[in-house]
């Protein structure tokens, strides 16, 4: 079977942003602990934290579509933009938003250079020459000595727990 | 004579200026921001201006041209240039040329998004793009013409920046591309963690980016001694010499919030400095820690927030980013990683020279560490020297504009007439080797 549903990640890719919250919580159920260490690396380079990562684009723009006048960015949208579905503008605004600079980097195609040439990827530091990891705890900060079963954050103590599980736990993958 | 635009456009701060002066004309955070009382997307004042009508930054949503170190915005980009070219720096463009920084390894569709704005949105006479360890490497060799870096022609530059850290070792004035080790941490994911930490430990801040900047540049240190160090920060009240009090803007008095005590804020400074050279064994005693409850009542009946451990617990990042989960080495090993992919004949000489930059290095005892960390990585015979640059943001500008004023200049830079006809990927060719 070669058509586009025997592909899973193309067919992720297409609809990414619209099944985010959904997909991401089916994930979430497979493999909590490698989800929650990717989701939170990714947090630490967002602009504004405040906002969900799937939905960044799309409050991006539309922030700008209504607020803009000056026309700084993008030309002025015409009124008729405005009248258009939610899906259609959503489309529209996908097409004109910069691309990431991992978009960028996944066109490159750096891996098709010849392995001497120095590139980006080959530029990463690489994995610790040692495997150890200290862990802190999540909640205060001390050596943390125990796992959450759920999601694979630290707590150092039964306290430190408790103030897991009430608010931090799964929070980077729910 | 036509003047040289110095255009050091980092992901967090634009510094920009006239190339021979000493100092950058305006530095200023390369992004717009809508803060809560707008509803459009304005620029923000440079650094170190004083004006009564300073914008509250409480909640700003923002937008940067730059992510992870690249210009992906060139759109944005070009807004924040046409201010900072009419209004701040005050030139013409094009009857100027432009000397403007670029990190390493810049795809070549980025470099051609740039060469259009430089070329066709700004129709600057010529530019130069320069990498800024070459141009950090310039400016110290030249404060110190008797010095190692000067005579040996070589250092091994670490710029610790926004985006992330580079170990790029320079020959010549020349970035040796296949030497320079990236590690992907920055300033900007140090304040990411920073919120993190406090939001999640005493109330949230997760909207304040730039409040929690200045948390960081003001209270954030990097730990000689992280274990014994987290000993200490469980002593409860004032028995905690990491212990500091920021008070949050309350938007009538006060739009920007300050350290509260800052001089009990540097206790740990005197505190430490005797407990590491008096005993050889630390042992400390540690009383019942206090609960995060305690901390959590505290901080929501007054209009401030408590660190302790945070303090050196953000910084401590760049040292190990696999205590974080991340799959990469820390600063020491990635200098070592950069120095032996050089030929051995440098290695000496390259450990001996290391200069720090990038505003990331900043944190107070950021050097110490990095040599005790680094020394027992590094062969006995050889020395290890780290200086840090007198002022590590604008060390790159400064550089930059000892460069522009150099009679070689010009020749060095290509047209706008020479882009028209050869495009912008043959024009990139000149700027290397
Ligand atoms: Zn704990
Ligand atoms: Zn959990």
């Amino acid at each position: 079977m070669e058509d586009e549903s025997s592909n899973p990640l193309r067919r992720m890719s297409s609809r990414t942003r619209k099944v985010a919250p959904k997909m991401v919580a089916a994930l979430a159920s497979s493999d909590n602990r490698t989800q929650a260490v990717l989701a939170r690396l990714e947090a630490l380079e967002n602009d504004n934290a405040g906002t969900e990562v799937g939905d960044l684009n799309d409050d991006d723009e539309a922030s700008l579509d209504d607020d803009d006048d000056d026309g700084y960015m993008h030309k002025k949208q015409s009124k008729s933009t405005k009248r258009k579905t939610r899906q259609a503008k959503a489309l529209e605004n996908a097409r004109k938003a910069p691309r990431t600079f991992l978009e960028l980097l996944h066109e490159a195609n750096l891996e098709s250079l010849p392995p001497h040439i120095p590139s980006y990827s080959r530029a990463a530091v690489g994995p610790p020459s040692s495997t150890s990891r200290r862990h802190f705890c999540t909640v205060c900060g001390f050596t943390a000595t125990y796992t959450c079963v759920k999601c694979g954050m630290r707590f150092c103590s039964r306290r430190c727990q408790n103030i897991h599980n009430d608010t931090r736990c799964l929070k980077f993958v729910a | 004579m036509t003047g040289v635009v110095v255009l050091d456009n980092g992901g967090g701060l634009i510094k920009a200026g006239h190339g021979g002066d000493l100092d950058p004309t305006a530095v200023l955070p390369n992004c717009l921001l809508r803060p809560l009382s707008s509803k459009k997307f304005l620029h923000p004042d440079p650094l170190g201006s004083h004006s009564t009508a300073a914008l509250d930054l409480t909640s700003a949503a923002v937008r940067r041209p730059i992510d992870r170190g690249y210009l992906i915005n060139a759109d944005l980009q070009r807004d924040i240039w046409a201010h900072l070219f009419t209004s701040h720096l005050r030139v013409s463009t094009p009857s100027s040329c432009l000397l403007l920084t670029e990190p390493p390894f810049t795809l070549p569709s980025i470099q051609r998004a740039t060469d259009e704005l430089v070329f066709e949105d700004f129709n600057f006479k010529s530019l130069y793009v320069a990498d800024s360890a070459s141009l950090v490497h310039l400016y110290e060799a030249s404060t110190s013409p008797q010095g190692l870096v000067s005579k040996a022609q070589c250092s091994l530059v670490v710029d610790c920046g926004f985006s992330f850290t580079h170990a790029a070792p320079v020959f010549q004035n020349f970035t040796l591309n296949y030497g320079v080790k990236r590690i992907d941490l920055g300033g900007k994911a140090l304040t990411n963690y920073l919120k993190e930490l406090v939001s999640y430990r005493s109330i949230n801040v997760m909207d304040e980016s730039f409040l929690m900047d200045d948390v960081k540049e003001k209270l954030c240190f990097v730990s000689l001694d992280v274990d014994s160090d987290l000993q200490l920060a469980r002593k409860p009240g004032q028995d905690n010499v990491f212990r500091c009090s920021y008070v949050l803007p309350d938007g009538v008095t006060f739009t920007k919030g300050y350290v509260k005590d800052p001089e009990a804020a540097q206790r740990y400074l005197n505190w430490t400095d005797e407990s590491h050279s008096t005993s050889g064994g630390t042992i400390i005693d540690v009383e019942k820690p206090e609960s995060a409850e305690d901390r959590k009542r505290i901080d929501l009946t007054k209009n401030e927030f408590d660190l302790t451990n945070e303090r050196f617990l953000v910084p401590e990042m760049i040292f190990r980013p696999a205590d974080l989960g991340m799959n990469q080495a820390g600063l020491a090993e990635c200098i070592v990683r950069a120095i032996n992919s050089c030929h051995p004949h440098f290695h000496p000489v390259l450990y001996e020279s290391i200069i720090l930059t990038g505003g990331s290095t900043l944190f107070p005892r950021f050097a110490e560490r990095l040599e005790r960390e680094l020394r027992p990585l590094v062969p006995d015979y050889y020395q290890v020297k780290i200086t840090t640059q007198q002022d590590p943001i604008l060390g790159v500008w400064r550089g930059g504009s000892l460069l522009a004023s150099s009679p070689d200049f010009e020749a060095m830079c290509v047209t706008k007439a020479e882009y028209e006809e050869l495009g912008s990927a043959r024009c990139r060719r000149r700027f290397l080797r």
